[in-house]
């Protein structure tokens, strides 16, 4: 059984905006779980008798939430700034896969759903950039 | 407990997590973070954080399939993440608020109650697997909220059209707020948006919720990490082995009998509201 009403004509998203999105999702969560993982076995090396309890009462990469502090720790090779980076990525590729959005449909000249994935994205970036530390 | 065995049974548990939710479609979620509460003493907050990145993972994995093969309407998805969003971001706002304020018991009563009320949504199944009488309204004549995909089953190409956009549009908002506050995916009220009110063929309607739970995560994730409450020596195990449950379960999902698989579980996710409940009432 198919719908009553003929679906209208529309422009079609290209099918390099599926495979671009496809990539963005696949290498976003690779990335971010090779990161993750490989930290995390360095930071067990690096704190041999760490606890649970230890972990969870402090969260270890609250000193690599900003970009400052994430630079440094990256550049000193610090785990828990790289464990910081692994969360970013994950957190970071569908905001990508949204921003992909917005350039195909401004490509597409489709204002209307250019300027939803665009207010999408930049309600995206200020709950990671404004509110997130204003509430903190 | 040592953290190296603490990190293994997290990422064991997470691996049948992942596993038994992907087979009921439930999503591992909703029984890691009363599992996180319960039994590993995880501060509300940084359970919710460990929710929210494990859905970013689960539907990066799943939702990258479907975009693939065409089935999720991407129009569709990403207009509706328009009330998501906010409702996500009012969600894992209030998480913090409350927990600043000391009402971790309310938000264990009321995430008790919300994983109550998933349970009767994932027993029902809609009859009526492509819709028919579909009225669509002006907007989404305008922005052509219409598609067609090539049904496996049926061996044949189905079009559709979408219908009512507002309250679809109210519906997401609110699931967004679900997601933010308690980590999960709320995939059961999306799905509800896009069959009840948008009329979508009810593959297009999974497959866009799945697309569209990672961007609402992100939303959750990005208040949550930025204000601390993201641990990743708890969200890496949690994420990485409920990856590997739902990657397992999909595997095998086709030979399963999946009423049965989640007839079987449900009984295990009301043991677990209603033990959140009475932690948050402080009963034993």
């Amino acid at each position: 059984m198919t719908v009553s009403v003929p679906p209208p004509h529309r422009e079609e998203l290209p099918d390099e905006a599926y495979r671009r999105m496809t990539f963005v999702l696949r290498t976003g969560l690779l990335a971010a779980l090779v990161l993750l993982l490989a930290a995390l076995g360095a930071y067990f090396l690096r704190n041999p008798g760490a606890s649970s309890g230890s972990v969870l009462s402090a969260n270890p990469i609250a000193p690599y939430l900003s970009l400052a502090g994430l630079a440094h720790g990256l550049w000193v090779g610090a785990p828990e700034a790289y464990l910081a980076l692994g969360v970013f990525v994950l957190v970071a590729t569908p905001i990508l896969r949204v921003a992909t959005g917005v350039y195909y449909f401004h490509r597409g000249h489709e204002r209307t759903m250019a300027l939803v994935t665009g207010t999408v994205l930049l309600l995206l970036v200020l709950g990671v950039l404004v509110i997130g530390p204003l509430i903190r | 407990m040592e953290l190296v065995l603490f990190v293994l049974l997290l990422a064991l548990i997470a691996v049948a997590a992942g596993f038994v939710g992907s087979l009921t479609g439930l999503g591992g979620g909703v029984v890691m973070i009363p599992i996180l509460l319960i039994f590993f003493g995880v501060p509300f907050p940084i359970a919710v954080g460990t929710g929210s990145v494990t859905i970013l993972a689960t539907s990066a994995t799943t939702g990258a399939a479907y975009v693939r093969d065409r089935l999720t309407d991407l129009r569709i998805g990403m207009f509706l993440e328009i009330a998501t969003v906010p409702g996500a971001l009012l969600g894992a706002a209030l998480t913090v608020f409350l927990t600043h304020a000391n009402l971790d018991q309310a938000l264990l009563i009321a995430l008790g109650f919300v994983l109550l009320a998933i349970v009767p949504g994932t027993l029902s199944r809609r009859h009526e697997e492509l819709p028919s009488g579909v009225v669509p309204d002006a907007r989404s004549l305008r922005l052509g909220f219409s598609g067609e995909y090539h049904d496996a089953a049926l061996d044949r190409p189905v079009r559709y059209q979408a219908a009512e956009t507002d309250p679809a549009l109210g519906v997401m908002f609110g699931a967004g707020v679900v997601s933010g506050m308690f980590g999960i995916g709320a995939g059961i009220f999306k799905v509800l948006a896009l069959d009840r009110y948008l009329r979508l063929p009810m593959k297009v309607a999974t497959a866009t919720s799945n697309f569209m739970i990672g961007v609402t995560a992100a939303a959750g994730a990005g208040v949550l990490l930025a204000a601390g409450y993201i641990n990743p020596i708890v969200a890496a195990p949690v994420a990485t082995g409920t990856v590997v449950g739902a990657l397992v379960g999909s595997q095998i999902l086709p030979g399963l009998h999946n009423r049965t698989v989640r007839l079987l579980f449900v009984p295990v996710v009301v043991a677990l509201a209603v033990e959140t409940i009475l932690r948050g009432l402080g009963l034993p």
